[in-house]
């Protein structure tokens, strides 16, 4: 029973469709392990023990009916807790809205249940996911399950998605990602996640930080689990007017297993070179790999990235504070220190400088697609370093002190401010253990590659495949 | 290169966030002045992008 908690995605739909397992044994285990494990781990916020259990109920009459079932039928997953839940309280990892109860789901919610997927419960996060590391002092600090002994962070800010799939606590949860908040902690956490091209999930329901920057995206031990999640929550939504009409592509179909003739451009400077060295390694020797594999490598540099953090600092804090500011006014020492500090210099940006952030996201995503037009998808790393404790305040980067916020997310968030998707996949391992995340990044609307690009390499690397000491 | 202007302080923070109906106690204007002024030094960046007819993203989709 202990493996169950293992097995992939597909693999435990497979089982519940052949009436090899039922739904209810398979959240059984998992809600086991949650009260085995959480307590350290602090992965959840809100366990939905007794409707998961009755939608496991209703999952299994379902298939002795041989009903028409969906893709993830029975299949328990977590939700980061800023989707709207209906009837179930969605805090945004806050105190301002830790018994709110919203009267209706996110889409992804209803998108998830619609594919057969049972909502295990809500997922410990950064307040607000106003935060790279996964800090939380309203709910507790989630707790990297990659060192038992040292409390080091899982990454922000869909801190609890990390902690819990890592953990074997869910196979698969949904993180939200505004500068970094999916492929931070899936690096951290030696996960696979992938924030799709900016319009290809809804974020209807979902709690915002940034509207123009926010993305909604899986977060699982495989790209293949990946491909299964994306499938069931991406396409048009007519309660996100920002959703594109594109049609979906069946991602697991699109998974070929091999990149030969794949045209695949290393990010070097501005990205590898400012990593650490076992970053560098890792992503170098899996770059080998894929050219091992028949891609073609050559070196790429984005010359307008280097406005990438004016843009994102105009936009994130406008956007941010422009939410915020009612709650600001009235109930700010019901912020957590760090959150409000983030929150209130978005008060004294003005309009011109956002417009002017919003246009040189224009030019950066210019220059992506023109160099995206003879590279099928581009390689960096997803952070320059491993997870830190979480008592540190800088990074150290071969030697040199670096900020910790800066630092984590100097790599994803241009990916954000361009809108292209992105994944973070896993390609090594410190010294110490602790896992190593390389970046696939892809054309807008073609997550098909970035995820065939990540399997393929999955089929030839173990990295996803080992699990943490604390939960083994 | 434009004239940065006078230094961004306590003061003028205060004043700002009060036209904004913002009431920020001393210790959270020294918080803030800090990252304020690392924000600036960020956005004071983007005076350089050649953004000749370069449209914000921030724009409409009409149905």
């Amino acid at each position: 029973m202990a493996d169950l908690v293992w097995a992939s995605m597909g693999e435990m739909a497979r089982l519940v469709a052949t009436k090899a397992i039922s739904p209810v044994e398979l959240v059984r285990v998992h809600l086991d392990r949650i009260a085995a494990l959480d307590g350290k781990l602090r992965a959840f916020i809100t366990v939905m023990g007794d409707s998961a259990l009755e939608a496991a109920r209703a999952a299994e009459a379902s298939v002795v009916r041989r009903e028409p079932i969906g893709a993830l039928h029975g299949v328990p997953v977590g939700f980061k807790d800023l989707y709207c839940t209906k009837g179930v309280r969605t805090t945004g990892g806050s105190r301002i809205l830790a018994d709110w109860v919203p009267g209706e789901d996110a889409t992804v919610v209803t998108r998830l249940a619609a594919a057969g997927a049972i909502a295990l419960g809500k997922l410990n996060m950064h307040e607000f996911a106003y935060g790279p590391e996964g800090i939380n002092v309203h709910y507790g600090t989630s707790w990297n399950p990659w060192d038992p002994a040292v409390h080091r962070f899982c990454g922000g800010s869909s801190s609890g998605s990390g902690a819990a799939v890592a953990a074997g606590l869910c196979p698969g949860a949904l993180g939200s990602d505004t500068g970094g908040s999916i492929r931070i902690p899936s690096s951290l956490c030696g996960l696979t996640g992938i924030k799709p091209t900016y319009g290809r999930v809804s974020r209807a329901g979902a709690l915002p930080l940034a509207w123009s920057l926010d993305h909604v995206g899986p977060m699982c031990r495989s790209a293949a689990d990946c491909a299964l999640m994306l499938r069931a929550i991406a396409g048009q939504d007519p309660r996100d007017a920002s959703t594109s009409a594109l049609p979906v592509p069946d991602y697991a179909a699109a998974l070929t297993g091999h990149v030969r003739g794949l045209r695949v451009g290393l990010l070097r400077r501005s990205f590898l070179e400012s990593a650490g060295a076992p970053e560098r390694h890792a992503v170098e020797q899996a770059v080998r790999t894929l050219e091992g594999e028949g891609a073609s490598v050559r070196e790429i540099t984005l010359d307008q990235m280097k406005y990438a953090a004016g843009a994102a600092a105009a936009v994130i804090s406008v956007e941010a504070y422009a939410y915020h500011e009612p709650w600001l006014k009235t109930r700010g020492g019901e912020y957590g220190g760090d959150v409000r500090e983030r929150l209130l210099p978005g008060a004294f940006v003005s309009g011109a400088d956002y417009l002017r952030g919003q246009r040189v996201r224009g030019l950066i995503r210019e220059e992506m697609d023109r160099v995206l037009a003879d590279v099928d998808v581009l390689i960096a790393p997803t952070l320059p370093v491993a997870a830190p404790r979480v008592d540190a305040r800088d990074v150290d980067i071969d030697g040199r002190p670096q900020p910790l916020r800066s630092s984590l997310i100097r790599f994803t968030r241009p990916f954000n401010v361009s809108g292209h998707p992105a994944a973070s996949v896993p390609c090594g391992f410190t010294a110490e253990g602790l896992p190593i995340g390389m970046q696939v990044i892809g054309r807008s609307f073609d997550e098909a590659t970035v995820l065939r690009v990540a399997d393929a390499y999955q089929r030839v690397t173990d990295w996803h495949t080992r699990r943490p000491p604390l939960g083994r | 290169m434009a004239d940065p202007g006078p230094p961004l302080t306590r003061d003028t923070l205060r004043i700002v966030a009060h036209a904004q109906g913002l009431a920020l106690s001393d210790a959270d204007l020294d918080a803030v002045l800090p990252l304020v002024q690392a924000a600036r030094v960020l956005l004071d960046e983007l005076a350089s992008a050649p953004l000749q007819d370069v449209e914000p993203t921030s724009l409409y989709l009409m149905r």
